[in-house]
């Protein structure tokens, strides 16, 4: 069937009219900020996407978020569209470091200030902000804490290490804030499983079986993340080496992230330490940052949330600052 | 004798004619388009704007050259599962070969050149390993492009970590980058390099005996091998084909993300399956066209933009996004069940 | 008073009206034959009988009463069964199940389980009656075209049907197979069941109808008691007009040029050191029983399935390593039996299909792409010289044509190359008169113009009216040869039936098919 002439004209008549049509101001004169997320995959983003909306709505911010689910060039897409919708700023958590970069560029082009929560971008003459937890350092403070432990009920120790996603520099971080430490007590700790995760609980689960295969002493564990202990705690219960503190086949155990589980792990005393990312300092530095760059602040290029480290000792003192504590009381009443 | 008659004889009047000729007509995703377009217009008005214009535009090119591939081979009544897993690998090797940190022709005059070369090549051969393995193994293409597309994705992956620490590789040429993001007052350079790949594809179905003969193939195969028809190495060049479009897509899809990343494209199989077939084109073969196809991804490109503008959370968007294909699928179901009445 | 009373049935399609008023009555165990060529309106008129169309005007009574069947269903409820050309069993499913599928025999009335038991009794009993022996177990796909068709009539008799309708219930089935149906049709009647009988195969319809209604354009052009009715007469009125010859006058004269020569072509459990030769100008006919390898042969000819031993020249040439496209580019043809599933594309149009053999022919030396018009003009002269109908070969779906015009296209498509070697397999099957002597005609002009034809027909009087020279095939082997002038059917049936020993004896005059 061909299209007649008269049924072209009125179709180009309706898209030109349609096309000029005037754009509409935004709702009520309030700023928009847009959050984009790469995922849900763990707590640990449900709730920084919850601190975030929580701070945007207390300061009377609307919020509108997208999710790229792994996808770079949805992410791209996402950034671009709500540059066309007139956001004020963009609060972003890329999928990938190096890929982001064109989306920054787009950002500086429209002016909109764009912060990156959590996780640092590739390096590149584009500007934003990264909110980042500093995670060497938090590391450290946990890994110390786990050491202290060590050297007070004394003995050899053979430990493992969860590693993370290389491509994150997170990741790295946390591996690095490890070995600073245990390094540093060689004489009592010797690393003998380095079992890279991808961010993936199958493949932690079956490199931490294979560990305790051919280490089946190990007693002394750090994970770089909170979310992979379901399958980390299967794994000791199968091998018998889930006890609590102050039992004899006791695993002294770490962890990172501060989400409920460790609180959970930590109360019951399974758990030595966590390195817990302050959330809510995160979410409120991101927003913060969006808003003294609309102000024409300068603003540094990275912005280290300090975090802390929970232990047994402090528990009862720091656990109101640990987001896995709020949604613990939240699941508990 | 009873076809003439419908044209001869009842011609409804005013609305219902005008009713039947939309949805009879093979505009009808077009038709589809502006309506969403319109009705969407209310809650998001500045889906109007140029810069959104544009942005539809340049998010529709590298899927529709994938969406351009696929039609060769749905209408040989085959499919192509393993488009998104050689955008991935093209999207690696062609980075390795030009990165600007340790590729293997970095800095040199060659390397975007050599880097698109390489993935093209990379299309191809895949789209050959999947044509042999259809016309000379006369394996199922479901299974077949099934197990490339699960290979070359963790080959991909695979191949990475030999060129970086990171996921995904960067410091690509700017003379690269260009091609996948550049544009001359507006118009992007992709567009050419689309409108090249689109009206290529549209003369070979349409015009050449190629075409005939994938028609063909589709339609009967048994009577296009009595024919004559090489239907083996007709089923395969349309593996090529596609192999080769996704190739294409690749470069642009990492032209504007300016890294190869071995994720690329991982998520986005549905879409292209789905534009293909939302703009007519049949899964069972024999039926489709480039025209079709420009259509259905044009539809699905402006329901994902209104909805990223929307903001809405990630479970909306899919169930919004499902009830509308949801009704363009009812719709031709429709038709197709009066198309079958006379 | 008659079972089954129409008058006058009227029936339009988008306000052209198709039939103009049919009217015929049929008695308890009574067999009438309908028949008409493509397009008369005998399909209309059984779909309205059988509840798949309504009818626009006119009067049907069964029995005294009105008869207004709602649906298929409801046709079925009140005694009217009709089997349609194309089968519609399961195959997946086994005989008892096909036979009851619609109303399962269940253990009790609110329980929704199937009685086994006594769904096994009741299609033994029906099996019987239609002479079938395999357990009611067995899936129907494991059935013979035949068989399938006896199962559908046992589904007709599960329901007590009064009238079966049979649409064309002979074009899958080979000769044994039709007889055992005609058989079982004689015994329905003898128990007063009333069925139309609707075939293009005339003899059959003398053979077993009582009497005989002609349908042409939509009107009953005549009928009568199956005496009064010889074949002749059924053509001229189905035609009509009166058809002094069934075959064309054959305007030229076999030459001593050989085309097409086959020595010791052998496959194994296929076909037998095959020889003949064909030559330039001839009709060279092939004469067997169903599975006697003559369509094999000619598939082995055009280089479609393999061979083991022996030589395949045309113009004294071997062919080396046989393709279709090899044996295509060599000035060979195929017109295939199975015309659906192998001839045509039938989503597609006239022309499109033409096309498909030559379009190397017609692409131009650069682009590769067709040259639309030129082509365009060809198969117009081509559709032209086939005497195709239907207003634009460009826009018409093949799907839409009749029998005889779909394989015109076929035919068509392969005049386009202008072939010196033609092999045509089954070329009139299902096709009505007009359309048959057309292609006999076409056949005629092509070895006129110097081919030469090798025809594989199971109807013996086409072979014996078109043919030079016929070849009789059996179990694979060329088992005897006649030359024009010394054709006799009888002696072709025995050499096709010759080993046969007590099936051969039983009929050969009525075991191949007797043609129109």
């Amino acid at each position: 069937m061909k299209l007649t002439r008269r049924q072209f004209t009125i179709g180009t008549l309706i898209a030109a009219g349609t096309a000029g049509m005037p754009v509409f101001a935004k709702a009520q004169g309030k700023k928009t900020i847009a959050v984009l997320f790469d995922g849900l995959y763990s707590p640990f983003w449900v709730a920084g996407l919850d601190a975030l909306k929580q701070d945007l709505t207390k300061r009377g911010y609307e919020m509108v978020q997208a999710i790229s689910d792994k996808d770079d060039n949805r992410q791209f897409e996402q950034v671009r569209a709500m540059l066309a919708r007139k956001v004020d700023g963009i609060i972003i958590v890329q999928t990938d470091s190096n890929a982001v970069i064109p989306a920054i560029k787009a950002a500086n082009d429209a002016k909109v200030p764009m912060v990156h929560f959590n996780r640092p971008p590739a390096k590149t003459d584009a500007f934003s902000v990264a909110v980042v937890a500093d995670n060497r350092k938090i590391t450290n403070a946990t890994v110390e804490h786990m050491v202290k432990v060590a050297r007070e009920q004394g003995g050899k120790y053979k430990a493992a290490i969860l590693i993370g996603n290389l491509g994150d520099p997170n990741a790295i971080g946390r591996r690095d804030g490890f070995f600073d430490v245990v390094d540093k007590n060689k004489d009592i700790i010797d690393v003998v499983a380095r079992i890279p995760t991808e961010w993936n609980a199958d493949v932690a689960f079956a490199g931490l079986t294979n560990a305790f295969q051919a280490n089946p002493d190990i007693n002394f564990l750090f994970t770089s993340s909170d979310f992979l202990f379901p399958q980390i705690v299967q794994v000791m219960k199968t091998r018998n080496k889930f006890h609590q503190i102050g039992q004899k086949d006791h695993v002294i155990f770490g962890g990172f992230d501060g989400d409920a589980t460790a609180y959970e792990l930590l109360k019951d005393k399974y758990l030595d330490a966590d390195g817990v990312q302050d959330l809510f300092k995160e979410a409120e530095l991101a927003v913060n940052a969006i808003v003294d760059l609309q102000g024409g602040k300068t603003v540094e290029r990275v912005l280290l949330d300090p975090g802390f480290a929970i232990h047994q000792a402090n528990m009862a003192e720091v656990r109101d600052r640990m987001w896995g504590y709020s949604i613990y009381k939240q699941k508990n009443g | 004798m009873i076809a003439t008659s419908i044209a001869g004889e009842a011609r409804p009047s005013g609305p219902r004619r005008l009713l039947r000729h939309l949805l009879f007509s093979e505009y009808l995703v077009l038709y589809l388009s502006l309506a969403y377009f319109l009705a969407v217009l209310p809650f998001v008005p500045q889906m109007a704007s140029a810069e959104v214009m544009r942005n539809i535009l340049s998010d529709m090119l590298p899927l529709l050259v994938v969406a351009i591939g696929q039609t060769f081979v749905l209408i040989v009544a085959g499919i192509d599962l393993s488009v998104t897993s050689i955008i991935a690998m093209a999207s690696v090797v062609g980075a390795s070969v030009m990165t600007g940190d340790g590729g293997y022709l970095a800095d040199s005059a060659l390397a975007v050149p050599g880097a698109m070369i390489a993935m093209v090549l990379v299309g191809l051969a895949i789209g050959a390993f999947n044509g042999f393995c259809v016309n000379r193994l006369g394996m199922p293409p479901f299974i077949v492009t099934l197990t490339t597309m699960m290979f070359f994705s963790g080959a991909a992956i695979w191949f990475t970590t030999f060129h970086t620490e990171t996921s995904s590789i960067a410091n690509l040429p700017h003379g690269f980058v260009v091609l996948g993001q550049g544009n001359l007052g507006g118009v992007p350079h992709a567009l050419w390099v689309v409108a090249a790949v689109g009206i290529a594809a549209h003369l070979v179905l349409a015009r050449s005996v190629l075409g005939r003969r994938l028609y063909a193939c589709g339609q009967n195969r048994r009577a296009a091998a009595v024919s004559g028809v090489p239907v083996g190495r007709v089923i395969a060049a349309a593996f090529l084909i596609s192999g080769a479009c996704a190739a294409v897509a690749s470069i642009l899809y990492t032209g504007r993300l300016q890294t190869g990343t071995p994720i690329l494209g991982q998520t986005i199989l549905l879409d292209i399956i789905g534009a293909v077939v939302i703009g007519g084109t049949s899964l069972f073969g024999g039926k489709g066209k480039v025209l079709w196809t420009v259509f259905g991804v044009l539809f699905l490109v402006l329901i994902d933009t209104s909805l990223k503008m929307l903001g809405l959370s990630l479970f909306s968007v899919f169930a919004i996004k499902g009830c509308v294909i949801l009704l363009a699928a009812v719709i031709d179901a429709v038709r197709t069940r009066y198309a079958a009445r006379f | 008073m008659a079972l089954l009373d129409c008058e006058n049935l009227r029936k339009s399609f988008f306000g052209v009206e198709v039939l103009h008023g049919v009217s015929f009555s049929l008695d308890r165990g009574r067999v009438l034959g309908l028949v008409g060529e493509n397009g008369s309106g005998k399909s209309t008129t059984m779909n309205i009988l059988g509840g798949v169309l309504r009818r626009d005007g006119g009067r049907i009574r069964l029995d005294g009463a009105d008869y207004e069947p709602r649906g298929p269903k409801d046709a079925l409820a009140r005694g009217i069964a009709f089997i349609h050309q194309e089968l519609n069993l399961f195959e997946n499913l086994s005989i008892e199940e096909n036979l009851f599928i619609t109303g399962f025999p269940r253990l009790g009335a609110a329980i929704p389980f199937i009685n086994r038991g006594r769904m096994r009794r009741r299609a033994r009993e029906l099996l019987e009656q239609v002479d079938i022996r395999h357990p009611p177990g067995t899936p129907v796909g494991q059935l013979s075209q035949g068989e399938r068709q006896l199962v559908e009539i046992a589904k007709a008799l599960s329901v007590d049907a009064r009238v079966i309708i049979f649409d064309e219930p002979t074009t899958s089935l080979t000769r044994r197979e039709a007889d055992r149906l005609f058989g079982i049709i004689e015994r329905l009647r003898g128990r007063g069941i009333a069925m139309i009988y609707i075939s293009h195969v005339l003899g059959d319809v003398t053979r077993i109808c009582d009497d005989i209604t002609v349908l042409r354009d939509g009107a009953v052009v005549g009928g009568g008691p199956v005496a009064q009715m010889p074949t002749e007469r059924m053509i001229s009125l189905m035609v009509g007009r009166t058809l002094d010859q069934l075959f064309p006058e054959r305007t030229a004269t076999p030459t001593d040029t050989p085309v097409l020569e086959v020595r010791g072509v052998s496959q194994p459990g296929v076909v037998h050191e095959i020889d003949f030769t064909l030559h330039a100008g001839e009709v060279l006919g092939i004469a067997g029983l169903m599975g006697a390898g003559r369509s094999e042969l000619a598939r082995i000819l055009f280089g479609l399935d393999s061979f083991k031993t022996g030589t395949i020249a045309v113009d004294g040439v071997a062919i080396e390593a046989p393709s279709p496209s090899v044996c295509m580019d060599r000035g060979m043809a195929f017109l295939t039996e199975d015309r659906r599933g192998e001839g045509l594309m039938m989503h597609a149009t006239i022309a499109d299909n033409i096309a498909l053999a030559s379009l190397d022919e017609y692409a131009s030396p650069w682009t590769r792409f067709v040259e639309r018009t030129r082509l365009g003009d060809e198969v117009g002269r081509i559709g032209q010289k086939v005497r195709m109908r239907a207003a634009d070969p460009m826009a018409t779906l093949v799907r839409h044509l009749s029998g005889g015009n779909q394989q015109k296209v076929v035919l068509a498509k392969w005049l386009l190359r202008e072939p010196k070697v033609f092999i045509l397999d089954e070329p009139t099957r299902g096709i009505d008169v007009g359309a048959k002597f057309e292609i006999y005609k076409i056949i005629d002009t092509l070895v006129a113009d110097g081919a030469g034809v090798l025809m594989i027909s199971s109807e013996m009087e086409e072979l014996i009216g078109l043919c030079d020279r016929i070849l009789v095939m059996n179990h694979g082997e060329i088992q005897a040869e006649f030359r024009r002038g010394d054709f006799d059917s009888g002696r072709i049936l025995e050499a096709a039936m010759r080993r046969r020993g007590t099936e051969a004896a039983a009929a050969p005059a009525a075991a191949m098919r007797e043609a129109v």
